[in-house]
């Protein structure tokens, strides 16, 4: 025992009493923490605490309107779960649908009206107040309608259906501009224009998956991406189960998309050559009898440049192939033809969907069962007539430029992000003297903002949609807030409503669910005054209850035919594409993998979700296929430049069997340079490479005709995915055998029976 | 030459003496903060108001579910809004200086804070809903709480057989009630399992197994899931 002294003695005292201390601090903070149980001050009638509600309403994440079953409890949403009762969706969900939670709860949300108070783009946003914010907004529209130049004012939505369309067109007449425009990146433009030029229809017809026996989708990625993938990956799954009717699908694209995975048969033909694929075929069913129609002659005409011979050449697709195609898809019946945007969005994209509508027409598929069937006129608006395509967005950012529009009202709306570089959409943004947006979030157009009036989120407000591309009878959803909105946020209607009277023009309603309510009635009105319900509150708090609303009505008799001047304008040109194919070798596929146009990108459920085909989280890539990664020397996580005529963005090396030599493909959605902490700074965005290279049928970008080269960099970065080796390099883990095969063998294996 | 580490195993020895006195009061400081903060006067915290569960559901005989009325059917027996205070303290004992607090919240609009007693750790899931439909009283788990003018989770000065439900709903006194009583000092593990290792489920309600042998709810997943 050493002598203690003096000072020794004050260490020891010192050292006890601090342990002391910590001893005591140890136990408080692992100690269950004082928690409160607070009541309601008056109890709601629909609530139970520790007991569920379940509200039924509608996604807003695409414009497929599923039907949603959200779950709360305590006030707050817990779940989404689709709708069984919704014939959309019938109970199914997309992840991104999913996810739809992380759009309330993101920690990136704004939680008040800002104000940009340093310079454009910057992040000097504060806060301030409603009062503050709608007045400096209502009293620039006010100078302008009063002045008659409401024109100055444009408004840019996303593509917003139902009542809510009405009252932002009721807004935009009362400001006096008919700058209105709704804008989604994937708004299928080429799609309405071929279905109007061939069948005279202003909306989409219903795509019979469900009850088809022989598919053949070009570039249609409808399990994944195409208008409703919910509810085609129900269709696929009725088609395809069991039995000797078993549905045969045929997948026509360079690159091999999920749905490519799920078919039968992949027919990997050059890239924009789907319309002179389609155009063969049906050259092929007319020529060898399958079509008898009292127009054969004329499509006789038309077609007979499109012999089999010439179609092979030109899609590299064998003539074996295309005749038994040809014979496989006219012999069954029903059968469908079905063109996405891996067809659509090229060059030639509206001539190669009028030939995909020919190709169903000469195959007896229209107004059948399993084929096209009309919809009937949805019940309410639809976003389509005010569907901006990019020639409607480039005339816009030449009335930016040219000092012609004083205000822009953003409403969730981001084509500073789609937009190609080239069309310089962003610094034509900049040129207009004042900029608010309605969006939740900063992504890279609200970036630009002076104003924003943050608006709920769909989980928190009014709102219903007719889904356009429909189910083959009326049907329409309402969608209703399931909580008490979170943050100090408006309803978009409500934010509009409010600058209407601000600037003396109110409108005749007093609220959105009064709009909404108001729309509904009209609806009901108009139903069948035998089977409809007493009153309209039993209606609507039924509409509510269900959460979605149909009639049957469905057109199956209507069977448009197409005219002889319709006929004889069929013919698909080779498809061009921008940039030297010397020097620019390859053809840049921009798909959609989970990320929709990219506005699912700040959802980490949605980053961490690999992707289908090749199990990539949280990132970009470049698939290539594995000769051209040999020819140039390339292996998975080489870090190249993608280089078009406009310009270049950088990402790692994919090889991916599943891809013609001539074409490389990246995934639409990451390359954020805002729009929050999960999207932000990670991946690039194959959209701004891409050439303004329009289809004037459409007046839309042709995305996919963009020709690009790589450029290694020399880099090397690791690429993260959940899957390791995609092929088993003759280990012969997997075992497999053909199906005749198995029978065979199944029949052989002598069967000992067990004496009784 | 004879070098010495003596000296220096000196200063060594002064610091292992601090460092040991300095482990000693960590666990001294933890056991003071223990018999501080976990007698049963402080375990049962001062609540917003001082409100008499004796007077309620003891003097007055009010059935605990006509305030909790979410026991039955939900997971959480819930607590009453303030606007079922009122309604019958519209009428009773309205001028009682504690009543005048209750009012004050209802003419505020504002929530009564309660400070919550009895808590679970989040990873035992618990329902009342089962337990109350099934026959168990709730003084099986919460103790006689109709003789409580303070609420306590801890039942050591309760000296009263812990109480089961029959199935016809009355309440009797369990034989179980040593062993319950002692698990009930902690609110831990052993609580539940006394009580799922003596009894079985039948047409929904709890009865007692007549001769050991049983294992229904004995698995984890009944309560961790
Ligand atoms: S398909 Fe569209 S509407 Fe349907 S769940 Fe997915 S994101 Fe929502």
């Amino acid at each position: 025992m050493p002598n203690i002294d003096r000072r020794d003695f004050i260490k020891l005292v010192g050292a006890g009493g601090v342990g002391v201390g910590a001893g005591v601090v140890l136990r408080e903070s692992i100690k269950h923490p004082k928690e409160h149980l607070i009541p309601h001050v008056l109890a709601p009638e629909d609530y139970s605490s520790g007991v569920a509600t379940w509200y039924n309403s509608v996604c807003s994440m695409c414009s497929a309107g599923c039907g949603i079953s959200v779950r709360t409890r305590e006030g707050r949403a817990k779940k989404i779960e689709g709708n069984p009762s919704h014939a959309v969706n019938q109970g199914g969900l997309c992840a991104v649908g999913q996810a739809g939670l992380q759009v309330l709860y993101n920690p990136d949300r704004l939680t008040g009206p800002l104000l940009q108070s340093a310079n454009r783009g910057s992040d000097g946003f504060t806060q301030i107040t409603w009062e503050d914010g709608l007045t400096r907004v209502a009293s620039r529209l006010d100078v302008l309608r009063a002045a008659g130049r409401g024109n100055r004012i444009a408004l840019l939505t996303r593509g917003v259906g139902g009542h809510l369309a009405e009252l932002l067109e009721s807004f935009a007449e009362g400001v006096g501009t008919d700058q209105l425009h709704h804008y989604d990146y994937d708004h299928p433009h080429a799609l309405y224009a071929a279905n109007e030029r061939f069948f005279g229809k202003q909306h989409l017809p219903y795509y019979d998956l469900s009850n088809t026996r022989h598919l053949l989708s070009f570039g249609a990625d409808y399990l994944a991406g195409w208008l409703s993938p919910v509810h085609h990956s129900l269709g696929f799954a009725n088609s395809r189960h069991g039995g000797d009717n078993r549905g045969y699908f045929v997948q026509i694209e360079p690159r091999m998309s999920p749905s490519g995975a799920a078919a039968d048969e992949w027919v990997p033909a050059k890239p924009g050559t789907e319309g002179i694929l389609a155009l063969g075929l049906a050259h092929h069913i007319v020529a060898s009898g399958h079509y008898e129609g009292e127009d054969i002659n004329e499509w006789k005409d038309v077609l007979s440049a499109y012999t089999l011979e010439k179609v092979a050449e030109e899609t590299d697709v064998s003539e074996s192939v295309l005749r038994r195609l040809a014979e496989s898809f006219a012999n069954a019946s029903p059968s469908l033809a079905i063109g996405g945007d891996g067809a659509g969005n090229n060059s030639n994209g509206v001539d190669t969907l009028v030939a995909i509508n020919a190709l169903n027409y000469l195959a007896g598929n229209v107004g059948e069962v399993g084929g096209v069937i009309f919809n009937p006129d949805p019940a309410g608006a639809t976003s389509h007539s005010r569907q901006a395509n990019y020639q409607t967005l480039a005339q816009l950012a030449e009335s930016a430029r040219a000092g012609e529009i004083d205000v822009l009202i953003l409403n969730d709306v981001n084509p500073v992000f789609t937009m190609p570089l080239a069309s310089e959409f962003k610094a034509a943004l900049a040129q207009i003297p004042f900029i608010v947006s309605l969006s939740s979030f900063i992504d890279e157009t609200s970036a630009l903002a002076d104003v924003i009036l943050p608006s709920h989120t769909y989980l928190e407000s009014w709102g219903d949609a007719f889904p356009e591309q429909g189910v083959g009878f009326s049907i329409g959803a309402v969608s209703q807030p399931v909580i008490a909105p979170l943050y100090n946020t408006k309803a978009t209607g409500d934010i509009v409503l409010d600058l209407a009277r601000r600037i003396g023009k109110p409108m005749r309603w007093d609220s959105t669910e009064d709009c909404i309510k108001d729309g509904w009635n009209k609806i009901y009105q108009e139903s069948d005054s035998n089977t409809r319900t007493e009153s309209f509150e039993s209606f609507w708090t039924a509409l509510l209850k269900a959460g979605v609303w149909g009639k049957k009505n469905h057109l199956k008799t209507d069977t448009s035919r197409p005219n002889a001047n319709t006929i004889a304008s069929i013919g698909v040109d080779a498809p061009t594409f921008s940039g030297d194919a010397e020097l620019y070798p390859f053809v840049l596929q921009p798909y959609r993998s989970g990320m929709h146009d990219g506005r699912a990108a700040n959802l980490p459920w949605i980053q961490e979700l690999p992707d289908a085909m090749t199990s990539v989280v949280y990132g970009s890539w470049v698939e290539i296929n594995p000769k051209t990664a040999k020819d140039l020397g390339l292996t998975e996580g080489d870090l190249v430049d993608i280089e078009s005529v406009e310009g270049a963005v950088r990402a790692p090396i994919l090889v991916y069997p599943a891809i013609r030599p001539d074409v490389i493909a990246m995934p639409i959605g990451q390359g954020h340079t805002n729009y929050g902490r999960y999207a932000s700074n990670r991946g690039a965005n194959p959209l701004e490479i891409l050439s303004p290279l329009v289809d004037d049928n459409s007046g839309n970008v042709a995305s996919n005709a963009t020709r690009v080269k790589i450029v290694a960099t020399g880099k090397h970065v690791e690429i993260v995915k959940t899957g390791g080796k995609s092929r088993d390099l003759g280990r012969d883990i997997v075992q497999t055998t053909g199906g005749d095969d198995h029978t065979a063998q199944t029949n052989s294996i002598p069967i000992t029976v067990i004496p009784t | 030459m004879n070098v010495s580490i003596q000296p220096a195993l000196k200063s060594l020895q002064t610091a292992a003496l601090i460092a040991v006195v300095a482990v000693v009061g960590i666990f001294v400081g933890y056991f003071i903060d223990f018999l501080i903060t976990d007698n049963p006067e402080v375990s049962a915290p001062e609540q917003p108001i001082a409100f008499s569960h004796k007077i309620h559901a003891g003097d007055n005989e009010i059935p605990c579910q006509y305030c909790h009325t979410e026991a039955r059917r939900s997971p959480s027996a819930g607590v009453p809004s303030v606007n079922k205070c009122m309604g019958c303290h519209n009428e009773v004992a309205t001028e009682s200086p504690l009543i005048r607090q209750v009012s004050e919240y209802w003419e505020n609009k504002e929530p009564i804070p309660w400070v919550k007693v009895h808590d679970l750790p989040d990873f035992v899931h618990f329902t009342h809903k089962r337990h109350v439909q099934a026959g168990i009283a709730c003084q099986t788990c919460h103790g006689p709480v109709e003789t409580m003018d303070k609420i306590s989770v801890h039942s050591r000065n309760n000296d009263g057989p812990t109480l089961l439900a029959s199935t016809t709903g009355e309440i009797m006194n369990s034989e179980t009630s040593a062993v319950a009583a002692t698990q009930n000092d902690h609110w831990e593990m052993g609580l539940c399992l006394n009580c799922h290792k003596q009894h079985d489920v039948v047409d929904g309600k709890a009865v007692r197994v007549d001769d050991g042998g049983f294992d229904n709810g004995l698995d984890c997943w009944t309560c961790h899931k």
